[in-house]
């Protein structure tokens, strides 16, 4: 009998102990979650589990955190410009970035609203819906992909997940350094990478350290050649001639380009006596968002990898 | 008094125009020689312009780059020009020209439209698109003017509300398709950078042929500066002289702008410089405008180039230009005596169809049934969705509820000022296509906010409210300083308020290329939208709105005085200018309070009042009511539509409502004819 009751609260002090972490872990979630935005500090009682994304960097982001945004703006041209990931089946399309419909946001019934500065004259009307989080990762220079990384782990935080956030960017730098490294390998050593973007055939941005495929290079370890002034989106623009003193260097450049530009550009004489057209160092990008957030920028490391091991442009 | 205006030009010296042009040429020579001047010290100047030596880069860049360059400027600005004047001479206006009158705005708006949606191969067409858009706005702005007999001031305000509405129409194209931003929205500034001699060899040809005809047309022309009656008198074919020559004039305007963008005022500045240096014949004219304006735009595209990449940004050429070119406007009308034209006959003609009180009583019914629809219904991509009956009437729909109502009475409030304000300014001016927006305040409120937000990062909505009022209240004191020598003239304030916008609209432009991250949220917030709006700001304007109301009704017998047959005491020097004044800047300072709510441009200010006249509003306090009942209709109209005909996606307010003035314009010309 002794043996048996000894037993048995042997069982139940184990129990307890079992139940210990589950009851910790209860009251652990049951802590608000405080977080510091650019307008003051959001405290969440519960992580939020139908977020309502306005703009792109946000909308993979909150992806790549494994949950589905409830309410998606301009899902439409996000297939065409940030293309991956894939946007979940089912969302409240809620219009245009610049003017997100509040009455559709109203209706997704959103925990959580995630606006960069773009949208700040909106701020206390979407205050009226749901708490909003003023995140911006492009503004006056802030390097991108580090202000990127910084949102990505505020958003995990209000999501709770923030395991699965420190988890992705690890394997992220891991993927970088990869990347990186086959990027040296074609590369060759001493030259350097430039990344360019064209608007138009006279009207060509040219990114800068602060941006984001600028920040990614320098994650992966590769060598970037401009190191001019450049805008707030990190990038300078100018004529063809701005590509002039980079002609010794490695181009990529970004897509999608209209048909008629990227002719254009191709038949013109400038473009064709450049050091890198002539010697057959220009590669191609495929859709990539250069705007975005973590994710964009590993896709951006990922694609740029295979497009230099797939060789030059013919 | 006589439908034809006429431009009473002083001679000043007769070689003024000589000396003129002597000194850009001069300044062109000086800007050839920097520009050579490291190939010049090397003994390259030749070789560089014929074959370049391809494994100098310097000498690459430029034979493909600085020299096809100077050879667009040239060209560009000697077709602007002479378009230009040859419009001026057609209709025989001073302040006429291609950007004046919308061809411009109409061939971006059509060239904007071709980028974006047009498929690859639909390219060769882009040309004739292109001239349709510049003929169709150029087609709107004469017949909404035509039946006032094409006087200067009627034609000129025509071509401002048909550009406005142009304008932003392309910015809510633009608006739709944010990542093209960056291209169009450039192009649209005016860019002369070169890639190689493409670009110049397209409007080579074509420049010369128009500039050819023009020319060729020019003595013709002499004959139409004399007037219609003597024109015809003397066997010439006065229509078809007329459209042809207005044709070339599109022809150039249409390719240089596919070619290099908007680049405005060349057209307007160059050919009424000249006239008030003292050209009177059009072949003089034509011929010193071809070789001033190509040395002018050449000259100012040198001080562009050396700002370029400053910041890591480009400064639009175009744009910097309208800064040159637009001071240029309050010199002519120093300058030229322009007669606002003849009193529209509107006030006699129409009929009155019902009584004024039913008419007020029907307008109100219609504005509570209205504000009920608004707010009880909307479109929700499924269709028709009624507020509290499709879905449940649980707490959300009270919110969905509150926030129509802010957005709607946001409107409705900025109809009412707006109306207020377009009544006083018609009816002190005498003129009824006068409208708020041109006074430039509502410009100059949204520049400060543009430059606020844009520059210096002020993000808070308060904070840009008192940024904006303040920029209003100086375009106020800039355009009564200006005006201070017309005090006698009500429209010298309208035409100083023009230039005063036209300015504004080049320096937004320029910002706006600049500014980045936030321009989308800037172009949707520039054509009008109800979008940031709180309950706070729609309750202050309301009660300013009311105050200058009951204000502008307790003065409503001095108004009636104002707005009939001041002719007389005018030319008796009698002026009622304090009075006048006083009801400007009442109008004004209504303008300001309506753009920091919901943005500068709506045209509501000029349709209300017009369309309250036409349906039989007479006596100023009446007109007053009557244009604020139908200004707030439309508002509510206008907003409800935006909200809701491309559900989710959502239109600025200000847009639609001014694509319902201005068709109501362009109707009211068409079953006038």
């Amino acid at each position: 009998m002794k043996i048996l009751r000894l037993f048995v609260s042997c069982l139940a002090v184990l129990g307890v102990l079992g139940a210990l972490p589950v009851f910790l872990a209860g009251r652990a979630s049951a802590e608000p979650i405080v977080i510091d935005h650019e307008r003051g500090t959001l405290t969440l009682d519960h992580p939020a589990k139908r977020v309502a994304v306005t703009n792109w960097a946000f909308t993979e982001t909150v992806m790549a955190l494994g949950l589905d945004p409830v309410a998606i703006a301009d899902p439409v041209d996000y297939r065409e410009w940030v293309a991956k990931p894939d946007l979940p089946e089912n969302f409240t399309d809620i219009g245009q970035r610049g003017s997100p419909n509040l009455e559709a946001l109203r209706a997704a019934k959103p925990d959580l609203i995630l606006i960069s500065q773009e949208l700040e004259m909106a701020y206390e009307n979407l205050s009226d819906i749901a708490p909003v989080m003023v995140l911006s990762v492009y503004n006056d220079g802030n390097v991108a992909f580090d202000t990127a990384s910084t949102m990505m782990r505020k958003v995990a935080k209000a999501i709770g997940r923030e395991a699965e956030g420190e988890a992705y960017l690890k394997q992220v730098d891991e993927k970088l350094v990869e990347y990186g490294a086959r990027v040296r390998a074609v590369l060759g050593d001493g030259n350097k990478i430039t990344i360019a973007s064209f608007y138009s055939e006279t009207n060509i941005g040219v990114f800068g350290a602060p941006s984001l495929p600028g920040s990614v290079l320098k994650r992966m370890d590769v060598p970037m050649s401009y190191d001019g002034p450049v805008s707030k989106w990190g990038f300078a623009r100018g004529g063809l001639e701005i590509l002039a003193p980079l002609a010794k260097t490695t181009l990529v450049y970004t897509n999608p380009i209209p048909d008629v530009i990227y002719q254009k550009v191709w038949s013109s004489p400038m473009w064709k006596v450049m050091d890198f057209v002539r010697n057959k160092r220009v590669y191609e990008l495929p859709v990539v968002w250069a705007y975005g957030g973590v994710a964009s920028g590993l896709r951006f490391a990922r694609l740029l990898a295979e497009s230099l091991e797939s060789g030059p442009v013919q | 008094m006589s439908p034809t205006a006429h431009m009473n030009i002083k001679r000043v010296f007769p070689r003024t125009p000589t000396i003129l042009l002597g000194v850009l040429a001069l300044s062109c020579i000086g800007v050839l020689i920097a520009d050579f001047w490291p190939f010049l010290q090397r003994g390259l100047a030749g070789q560089v312009i014929l074959s370049p030596d391809e494994t100098d880069f310097d000498q690459i860049l430029f034979h493909y780059s600085t020299l096809p360059r100077l050879a667009m400027a040239f060209l560009c600005g000697a077709g602007l020009a002479l378009a230009g004047a040859a419009i001026q001479t057609v209709l025989r206006n001073p302040l006429a020209s291609p950007t004046t009158l919308g061809v411009g705005a109409g061939v971006e708006f059509a060239l904007t439209i071709f980028i974006l949606i047009a498929p690859a191969s639909f390219a060769i067409f882009q040309e004739a698109f292109a001239l349709a858009g510049g003929m169709i706005a150029l087609g709107a702005v004469y017949l909404i003017a035509a039946k006032r007999g094409n006087a200067t001031l009627w034609l000129i305000l025509a071509g401002m509300i048909v550009n406005l509405l142009l304008q932003s129409g392309t910015q809510v194209l633009l608006l739709f398709n944010e990542q093209y931003l960056q291209s169009v929205f450039m192009w649209g500034a005016g860019d002369l950078a070169q890639n190689g001699w493409d670009a110049t060899l397209f409007i080579l040809p074509r420049v010369a042929i128009g500039m050819i005809a023009v020319l060729a047309l020019s003595r013709p022309l002499d004959l139409l500066a004399l007037g219609d009656e003597t024109a015809s008198s003397l066997g010439a074919k006065v229509t078809v002289l007329r459209l042809l020559i207005l044709g070339f004039a599109v022809f150039i305007t249409a390719s240089v702008i596919s070619a290099a963008g908007m680049i405005g005022f060349v057209g307007l500045a160059v050919p009424a410089a000249l006239r008030i240096a003292g050209l009177t014949r059009s072949r003089d004219l034509m011929i010193y405008s071809v070789f001033t304006g190509g040395f002018a735009l050449l000259f100012i595209d040198f001080m562009v180039r050396q700002f370029n990449g400053l910041g890591g940004d480009i400064l639009p050429t175009g744009a910097a230009t309208a800064l040159f070119g637009a001071p240029f406007i309050i010199l002519i009308l120093r300058k030229a005596r322009i007669i606002p034209g003849n009193q529209s006959d509107d006030q006699h003609s129409d009929q009155q169809i019902i009584s004024k009180t039913g008419l007020s009583i029907l307008l109100t019914v219609i504005l509570i049934v209205g504000v009920v629809f608004s707010l009880f219904t909307s479109l929700d991509g499924n269709g028709f969705a009624v507020l509290g009956w499709t879905g449940p009437w649980g707490d959300s729909s009270l919110d969905i509820f509150t926030g129509r109502a802010e957005r709607t009475f946001a409107a409705m409030i900025c109809g009412a000022a707006l109306a207020v304000s377009g009544t006083l300014i018609q009816r002190v001016g005498r003129n009824p296509l006068a409208s708020p927006e041109i006074t430039g305040v509502s410009s100059a409120t949204a520049l400060a906010i543009i430059i606020a937000l844009a520059i210096f990062g002020v993000g808070q909505r308060a904070d840009l409210m008192l940024v904006g009022a303040f920029g209003g209240i100086i375009s106020l004191i800039v355009l009564l300083a200006l005006c201070r020598k017309f005090n006698h003239a009500p429209h010298y304030m309208l035409l100083n308020g023009l230039a005063l916008t036209a300015i504004l609209g080049a320096i937004v432009r320029i910002v706006l290329t600049r500014s980045g991250t936030q321009t989308s949220m800037l172009l949707s917030w520039l054509a009008g939208t109800t979008y940031f709006t709180n309950m706070d700001e729609v309750m202050i304007v309301a009660g300013v709105t009311g105050v200058l109301l009951i204000v502008a009704i307790a003065l409503r017998r001095p108004l009636e005085l104002a707005s009939l047959g001041t002719d007389q005491s005018v030319s008796l020097g009698l002026g009622i200018s304090t009075f006048q004044f006083a009801m400007m800047l009442v109008a004004a300072i209504l303008a300001a309070a309506a753009t920091l709510l919901v943005g500068p441009l709506s045209f509501v200010g000029l349709m209300a009042p017009h369309l309250a006249r036409v349906a039989g509003y007479r006596l100023a306090g009446g007109h007053l009511l009557g244009s604020v009942l139908i200004g707030v209709n439309v508002m509510m109209v206008a907003e409800w539509l935006a909200r809701n005909i491309l559900y989710p996606q959502q239109l600025p307010t200000g847009l639609i409502a001014a694509l319902i003035g201005t068709s109501y314009f362009l109707i009211l010309a068409a079953r006038k004819r």
